[in-house]
Order: structure tokens, then C-alpha cells, then sequence
């Protein structure tokens, strides 16, 4: 009993951080759960090829999206150029004469939920390794906590049996 | 009593020595992006690195580490590159950071980069370069950190060389595939399907329409449709079925072609797949075989020739640097 309320005063802040991560990454073919992209549409002039670009034209590009400067100028393909801001790009197709500009930022707590969620901070698969396993000492003794016909042995197995039955109809749907 | 309140007590004293010891742990773990190697270069000394998307498939990667070691011998036997390595993007090792550390530590003066990679999209343009310290695109670089990627800056200089489709390499595969699956080519219509890109998306379709193109002038196929099956359609197979249903409006029969680098059961079994399999008769009127663009000789041979004009042009003292 105590071992069980103990260990889950431990989890909770993960616990918790892993669902909100999990709920967004469930539905990452809607949204970037990660990033915030502002994204704004520019009109420019239409013109053949984006190989003849002056210093000056790109500075006009920098004043079109309110940039002071860029860093970077590339050229992904004959008839687009790519200008590269602190945080920010700016991407011209001139054939259609349109540029994208886009302010990339983190979203709060998402972000950094997702971040543990995905291990992308190497070291931390140990922690939630540590804390699958804590995970798994929580459920097996929360089998175990009451007694009687609470408990396991009275209405208890039936809920255990209730929520063990999504996982079993979606596999057999699954096939 | 008194022992029985103890084990508890002793459990949770226990887990907050466990806890704080990890958190030492991780802080000691944590390393900061890796600088380049500072010792000086000598010498002109080029090496060449094959970069490729990365998949979770060990057929997919065998395919990639294949190429790299087919192409090893021929552009060695060259002379003017003294390495070729393989490298991925994402995924699994050994990474781009990994190979630039061991060229590097090798003493390279000069690493030619030759992206495997189809067709102009955010990877070989903005990803690949952002990896190597030569770019800082915003988008790129907040997502290799958030998929745990890591960045290195060589102290050798990067050369990228251009993309697949600067040759008639794909008009070729593309067209020997096809006519290993034609049976009556004035029943038949083409079915592409290719990863996609959101950003590139005209680029790509310019691409897939000039190679079904070359195909109904070679093999008198005139009716295709194209489909994209990467994260562009959120890898949906109904985008698969469309395409071959709408050439199937018109033809009695539809081949399907993969446009893909290597073979990745998620794709051209499971997304490719399941597309095919929703379509009504699809035994009888889809003819498919889940193979990919590699292996092919003429990537090879492109492959050769692109490290080699640049390693050429290096030695020369030309070579436009990465930025």
C-alpha cells in the first residue's frame, strides 16, 4: 500500500508529461506538435530565373518579410531562391510569383515534452526505462491494494477483464 | 510494527538515492554539440560520403550499403579519393556526424557529399547541410535536435554534389521496370508512386510526368497518373488506389511502379500494398512488383562519375564549397 502511493508521488510528473506527449504525438498528421510556423505569403515580381539575383533585389526581399538581414541566400531550384534568417526562412518561387515566409518557434510544453518522449536527449532512455519499470510495480500492486469484494477477487478482475477488452477487439479488427 | 513501517520507508529512501544518482548520471552524460577537430590539414586528402535518407528496414539500408560498396573500388581505383564511406540522415548509424568524425580524425582535407536522394526537397537541401554545420535553416535545425540528430561542423570542406535528377538515370530505370511488367502495352496505363514533398511538390510532379512521358514514347503506355505515399499524403494507401483507379477508367490493366530509392516493407509492401489491395480485381488488373530503383548500374555509373568530376575539379583548385 505504501509502496504503491510512494512510487506514484515519484511518476506523477513524468506520468503526466509522457500523456500530454502522447496525446499530442497521436495526432501528429494533423498538427507538428513540436514547432510553432508562422507562416505569412508574399507577393513578388515574376521572373525566368532566380540565377541573376542582385544584392540588392535580396535586400528588397529582406524589407518585403521585415528583416534587417539575411545570413544565407541559396537556390534550391532555377527559378526559386531561399533566404535564411535568424530563426525565419523566406522561400520565392518566382514562376509563381509567390514567397512563403515562415518564423519558426518551440511549442510551449509540447516541445519539451516531446523531447523526453522521444529520447531525444540520449541519456534519458534510462529514466524511462526506470520509469516503465515503475509503471509496472504501480499496476501490479494497485492489483493488490483493496481487499474484500472491492478487490481483485470480487468486482475488481471484472474491470481488469473490462479494460483489457479494447486492446483484444482492436487487435481482432486489426486482423 | 516498527520493521514493517521500515521496508517502506527504506524502498522510497532508496528510490530518491536512485533518482538523484540518475540525474548526476544524465548531467554527466550530456554533451555539448561536438566542435571540429582542430588539428591542421597537411595535404590535400578527398573523401567521399554517400548520404542517404535512412530507414528502420535493414533491406532498405543493406540496398544503400551496397551501392557504397560497389562504387568503392571503381572511385579508389581513380586516385584522387583516398575514402568512400556511407552515411544516414536519420534513423540509424553510422550518421552523417559519425562519418565527417572519422574524416576528420583521418586527416581529410575535403569530403564530396553525393546525396542519394531522388529529387530536390527539404533533406538534401536544407537537412543535410544544416547536419554539417554548413547551413542554420531554422525548421531543419530545430527538428534534427527534437529527433535527437546530431550536428557536427568538419573541419573538412563539404561539396555537395548535385541530385539524381540532373540525369536521365530515373527516365532509364523507370522504363526497364516498366517493360518487365508490360504484357500488351495498348491495354495498360502507368501508375508512379513516389515519396512527395510539400515543399517541392511541383518540382516532383514535373519529375514523375517527364518520366511517364519517356515511357509512352518508349513503350507506346500513354495514359499514367502519379501518386505520393510519404508524409506529403500522410502515408495513406487510398492516395495508391486513386491513382491506379483513375488509370483504370480508361485501361484494362494498371502497372505500378515504385519510385523509390531502396525497398521498405512500410512502403512498398504495407502503404503500396494496401493501396493495390483495395482496388477492386486488383489480381487481375494491377500488374506489381515491389522493387525499387537500386540496384541499377547507371546509379552506379552516375554515382562514379559525380565524385569523380568533383574530386577532379578539387584537385584542380576549383569546387564551389557548401555553405
Amino acid at each position: 500500500m505504501v509502496l504503491h502511493r510512494d512510487i506514484g508521488y515519484l511518476v506523477t510528473s513524468l506520468l503526466l508529461a509522457y500523456c500530454v506527449s502522447g496525446l499530442a504525438l497521436n495526432h501528429a498528421d494533423l498538427w507538428n506538435p513540436d514547432f510553432v510556423i508562422q507562416k505569412r505569403e508574399v507577393a513578388v515580381p515574376r521572373r525566368d530565373s532566380s540565377a541573376d539575383l542582385s544584392k540588392e533585389e535580396v535586400a528588397a526581399l529582406d524589407r518585403l518579410v521585415g528583416e534587417a538581414e539575411h545570413r544565407v541566400v541559396d537556390r534550391p531550384t532555377a527559378d526559386q531562391v531561399k533566404v535564411y534568417y535568424e530563426g525565419a526562412t523566406l522561400h520565392v518561387d518566382y514562376s509563381a510569383g509567390k514567397g512563403l515566409y515562415e518564423r519558426v518557434s518551440r511549442r510551449p510544453i509540447i516541445y519539451q515534452v516531446d523531447v523526453l518522449h522521444k529520447n531525444s536527449f540520449k541519456p534519458w532512455r534510462w529514466v524511462s526505462d526506470v520509469l516503465a519499470l515503475a509503471l509496472i510495480a504501480l499496476s501490479l500492486t494497485g492489483l493488490f491494494v483493496l481487499r474484500g469484494p472491492k478487490g481483485l477477487g470480487g468486482r475488481g478482475w471484472r474491470l481488469v477483464a473490462l479494460g483489457t477488452a479494447p486492446g483484444v477487439i482492436a487487435l481482432a479488427l486489426h486482423g | 510494527m516498527a520493521a514493517r513501517l521500515c521496508a517502506p520507508r527504506l524502498a522510497v529512501r532508496a528510490a530518491w538515492i536512485a533518482a538523484l544518482t540518475m540525474l548526476l548520471a544524465i548531467v554527466g552524460c550530456a554533451k555539448k554539440p561536438a566542435p571540429a577537430a582542430e588539428a591542421p590539414v597537411a595535404e590535400k586528402k578527398t573523401g567521399v560520403l554517400l548520404v542517404s535518407h535512412g530507414s528502420r528496414s535493414a533491406t532498405w539500408r543493406k540496398a544503400l550499403e551496397e551501392l557504397g560498396e560497389r562504387v568503392r573500388g571503381p572511385i579508389l581505383a581513380g586516385g584522387k579519393v583516398k575514402e568512400v564511406k556511407s552515411a544516414f540522415m536519420e534513423y540509424t548509424e553510422p550518421s552523417i556526424a559519425t562519418r565527417l568524425k572519422e574524416f576528420d580524425r583521418d586527416g581529410f582535407s575535403d569530403v564530396v557529399v553525393v546525396p542519394v536522394f531522388l529529387t530536390v526537397s527539404p533533406h538534401p537541401f536544407d537537412d543535410i547541410p544544416t547536419i554539417m554545420g554548413q547551413k542554420t535553416d531554422p525548421q531543419s535545425l530545430e527538428t534534427i535536435k527534437v529527433e535527437g540528430i546530431e550536428r557536427y561542423t568538419p573541419r573538412a570542406r563539404v561539396h555537395l554534389t548535385p541530385l539524381l535528377d540532373f540525369t536521365d538515370l530515373l527516365q532509364k530505370n523507370i522504363l526497364r521496370r516498366v517493360k518487365s511488367l508490360s504484357t500488351d502495352a495498348a491495354k495498360e496505363g502507368l501508375v508512379l508512386v513516389a515519396y512527395g514533398d510539400e515543399t517541392y511538390e511541383k518540382e516532383w510532379t514535373k519529375l514523375l510526368e517527364k518520366v511517364a512521358a519517356h515511357v509512352g514514347e518508349q513503350t507506346g503506355i500513354k495514359t499514367s497518373a502519379h501518386a505520393w505515399c510519404g508524409h506529403i499524403v500522410r502515408y495513406d494507401p487510398k492516395k495508391t488506389t486513386a491513382a491506379i483507379e483513375q488509370v483504370l477508367k480508361t485501361r484494362e490493366r494498371a502497372l505500378v511502379i515504385p519510385v523509390l530509392v531502396a525497398h521498405d516493407e512500410h512502403f512498398q509492401v504495407k502503404i503500396i500494398g494496401d493501396g493495390i489491395a483495395a482496388v477492386a480485381g486488383s489480381k487481375e488488373k494491377v500488374a506489381y512488383r515491389p522493387d525499387a530503383i537500386l540496384p541499377d548500374d547507371n546509379l552506379d555509373q552516375w554515382v562514379i562519375r559525380a565524385t569523380m568530376e568533383r574530386a577532379t575539379s578539387l584537385e584542380a583548385g576549383g569546387g564551389l564549397v557548401q555553405r
